[in-house]
């Protein structure tokens, strides 16, 4: 015991760097998605996104334009450069795909049937040939380009038709469907933590059962029940299906923090004449506010990330798409081969949980803790 | 919480527009290559202003652009107003929907099996009668579509339910023209010539092919496509359906032959670029990439004819990049078996304006309005070829249009279990080192344990 409060413990070095270590590794998969969201998807599937931030030295192919030829001395030679802007550096070059950089920049290249190549290194080049020249020749070379970002990703993302819409459907299906179960789940949390009635045991024990039962089961007959008493597809819907499969978690999660609000000011109240509905509402409620804050966040999270859900109970047409289906179905391209895409769309859904989650973060600390240790 | 509920009651009023309300005809309503003649004789007997129709299926992103071109022409000539939505997890999504009663008219399944699986509970709708005559006389090897397209309904009884749309030929080998005509190599015209072409890449110190198996939940199924094509040019088309329906079993000495011819290729370290290892983890969407390397990482790649919309930004068709026919073996005497795939609308929801849409489909010019955007095939008979959009599409229409063997995608048709599961996982095992003979074990009692 003499590292108690106050003492320093002599090992707080190894804390801080295996904290430090931690939180980086933890960290990787993001800012690889990060920096992927700035790279087109040729760049992706070329090189890791690790690689990114240096030069690299690539290889390119330019066309000589064959029309540009000019007779020269009994020879047909076609000058020009291989840069289109002129700017750049060659570094080797070469006439043969297979292989691009046999030659250093100014050397003279021997080619097939006597035609040769030259490329300086600022890309001007003469290609020279006895016979005619019929096809563009092809020449290869080999220049570093300095490390390539663009914001061209999100600009397609935040351009794309109806994203405002699928923005504000996202928080039409998001901000209601968070509120709903905390109204429901804190009358019935308080009933089950501190109103006696017969059978609570049990019903508090159903509860915890349904938390374990995977709400794929719920899709089929859920829809069908809404196409049956008219609701169908539609906000309304998708409102009560997560107000339904939020329910458990909420009811678990306040029930466990309310029972362990100390019982003598409940019963000091109850005294002095309070009904349970004052109890809730003057004294519960106010003191539950993390718990409520921390399942708030919570269940906004996972609405706002939610695909499944949202294609089951929204009409599949392109005016009620959320974020994540007009992402999933939409902009991620035929058989989703759009990873750059996919990438900076995550940072662009993630910013407004990220303003929920840090400016009520110190909620969900608390209320976790409360709810679990008691 | 008020103010939310005020714009979800504004967003439903205006969803209720329609989605084709500004839609505009891309390709004016005369002129082109396209059979106008059919399409004005059907816009004039059709009328079904005020009716709507829902299709859903799995083209999203550019390719959902192109079809609603088309459907655009239908709301042109019918008045229904056409709202389509495309899903990335159709598969998934047309079953909930169906099964709790909310699906739409019509769906485009991507491949007959979940069509023919959705048609035996009772989820589907046959389409009109004469349908199935009709698709036979006017599509090339039409009783072959028929055949695909008809399912057992719920009491067993065979019935059409599907009409197919759009088609993949499966059975090519892209290659850059350019590196071939450096290397001298010639296209091969028979498989014996593709394998001395293989190893004479290698002798000259290249790679001759990219494969990637890797697709996300579905890896393995590029595999599949390569042992079918095998298996067509290693058996007749009878032992490919005995082998289908599994009469054949899947470790037949002939099956696992097919599985080794694929193996020839596919775990020679020498032949595969990155080495027999990497065949598995590399994406399919990835793996041509290899084509356009400088230097070339390899010099050919067998994939179906809609890879090009992985191919990078830019590359022209025919000068970039083309294509040769897969070839079949010179020795044996199976003549120009060609496999594919293909896209099949099926009614889910009844309705006039869905039975019209079918009518629409039969007419040329609903493909021709497709083949001219690019990267679509069709097997409809009566199309004016001049309309694909170019030489390459129009090259394998008619590698479609001239197989003497049209046989479809078998892991399309198995059931979804061993079709969508134990093959493609089989196919991964093999790449990675099982022998064949244990992974066609595998499946096959896979397959015995669920009949």
């Amino acid at each position: 015991m003499d590292n108690i409060a106050g003492t320093k413990s002599s090992l707080s070095w190894a804390v801080n760097i295996s904290v430090v270590l931690l939180v980086v590794i933890w960290l990787i998969p993001t800012v690889g998605l990060l920096v992927s969201s700035f790279r087109d998807r040729d760049q992706i599937s070329a090189t890791g996104w690790w690689l990114s931030p240096f030069p690299v030295s690539q290889n390119y192919q330019a066309k000589a334009p064959s029309d540009d030829a000019k007779a020269e001395g009994g020879v047909n030679v076609i000058t020009g450069n291989v840069f289109e802007d002129g700017k750049g550096k060659v570094t080797r070059f070469g006439g043969k795909r297979a292989a691009p950089t046999e030659f250093k920049a100014g050397e003279i290249a021997q080619l097939t049937k006597d035609r040769t190549l030259t490329v300086q290194s600022d890309g001007s080049y003469v290609y020279t040939s006895p016979a005619e020249i019929k096809r563009d020749p092809s020449i290869y070379y080999a220049a570093s380009s300095p490390p390539d970002f663009s914001l061209d990703n999100y600009r397609t993302i935040m351009a794309s038709d109806n994203m405002d819409r699928a923005f504000i459907n996202t928080l039409t299906v998001t901000i209601p469907a968070t509120i709903i179960p905390i109204l429901i789940a804190a009358f019935a949390a308080y009933a089950l933590a501190w109103m006696d009635f017969r059978g609570r045991g049990f019903l508090i024990a159903l509860v915890v059962g349904l938390l374990v039962v995977p709400l794929q089961l719920a899709l089929v007959p859920l829809l069908t029940l809404h196409n049956k008493v008219g609701i169908g597809q539609s906000f309304l819907g998708i409102w009560m299906a997560h107000t339904g499969f939020g329910l458990p978690l909420a009811i678990y999660l306040l029930r466990n923090y309310m029972v362990g609000l100390p019982r003598d000011i409940i019963e000091s109240a109850k005294v002095d004449g309070a009904t349970d509905f004052q109890v809730f509402t003057k004294i519960v409620l106010p003191l539950s506010f993390p718990a409520l804050a921390s399942f708030a966040i919570f269940q906004f999270l996972w609405t706002w990330n939610d695909l499944l859900v949202a294609k089951v109970f929204l009409p599949s047409n392109s005016e009620s798409w959320v974020m994540t289906v007009k992402i999933a179905d939409d902009l991620l391209g035929s058989k989703g081969g759009d990873w750059g895409i996919l990438a900076a769309a995550a940072f662009i859904s993630i910013a407004v949980p990220l303003i929920v989650f840090f400016t009520m973060q110190r909620y969900l600390v608390r209320g976790l803790l409360a709810g679990s240790v008691k | 919480m008020k103010l939310s509920l005020y714009t979800s009651a504004a967003i439903i009023a205006l969803s209720s527009s329609s989605a084709f309300a500004d839609g505009h005809l891309a390709y004016g309503t005369e002129g082109g290559d396209f059979s106008w003649d059919s399409y004005n004789a059907f816009a004039e007997a059709t009328d079904l202003s005020g009716q709507s129709l829902t299709i859903t299926g799995a083209w999203t992103g550019n390719e959902k652009e192109k079809v609603e071109k088309v459907f655009a022409y239908f709301n042109a000539a019918t008045g229904a107003d056409v709202t389509y939505s495309g899903s990335d997890s159709f598969e998934q999504d047309i079953v909930v929907s169906a099964r709790s009663g909310s699906a739409p008219n019509l769906a485009a399944f991507p491949q007959p099996g979940l069509a023919a699986d959705m048609a035996s509970q009772g989820l589907l709708t046959p389409l009109a009668d004469g349908t199935a005559d009709w698709v036979a006389n006017n599509f090339a090897a039409g009783q072959s579509w028929v055949d695909l397209g008809t399912y057992a309904d719920k009491d067993g009884a065979d019935q059409m339910y599907g009409f197919f749309y759009r088609v993949d030929v499966k059975s090519l080998v892209w290659y850059s023209p350019e590196a071939f005509d450096e290397g001298g190599y010639d296209i091969p015209e028979s498989m014996e010539d593709l394998k001395a072409l293989t190893d004479q890449i290698v002798e000259d110190g290249g790679t001759p092919w990219c494969i990637g198996l890797g697709s996300g939940a579905a890896t393995g199924w590029p595999a599949t496509d390569w042992v079918e094509d095998m298996m067509l040019r290693t058996t007749s088309p009878e032992d490919y359906d005995a082998w289908v329906a599994n009469e054949m079993k899947f470790d037949d000495p002939k099956v696992i032959a097919a599985i080794e011819e694929f193996g020839a290729f596919a775990r020679n370290d020498a032949y595969v670029d990155g080495g027999a290892a990497a065949v598995a983890s590399t994406d399919f969407r990835d793996s041509p990439a290899g084509l356009f390397a400088i230097p070339p990482k390899c010099y050919m790649h067998r994939q179906a004819s809609f890879i090009p919309a992985f191919f990078p930004e830019g590359t022209a068709m025919g000068e970039d990049v083309d294509f040769f026919y897969f070839p079949a073996f010179a020795s044996k005497d199976l003549g120009k078996p060609v496999l594919g795939a293909g896209a099949l609308f099926a009614i889910t929801n009844p309705s006039d304006a869905a039975n019209a849409f079918i009518e629409f489909m039969k007419l040329p010019i609903a493909h021709e309005l497709w083949m001219t955007q690019g990267g679509f095939l069709t097997a409809h008979a009566g199309v004016n070829l001049a309309t694909y959009a170019d030489d390459s599409s129009r090259a394998q229409g008619e590698i479609l249009q001239n197989a003497t063997t049209f046989r479809f995608d078998a892991s399309d048709l198995m059931p979804g279990e061993i079709g969508a599961g134990a093959f493609w996982t089989g196919m991964v095992d093999y790449v990675t080192g099982t022998p064949a003979a244990d992974v066609a074990k595998g499946i096959q009692d896979r397959w015995d344990a669920i009949q």
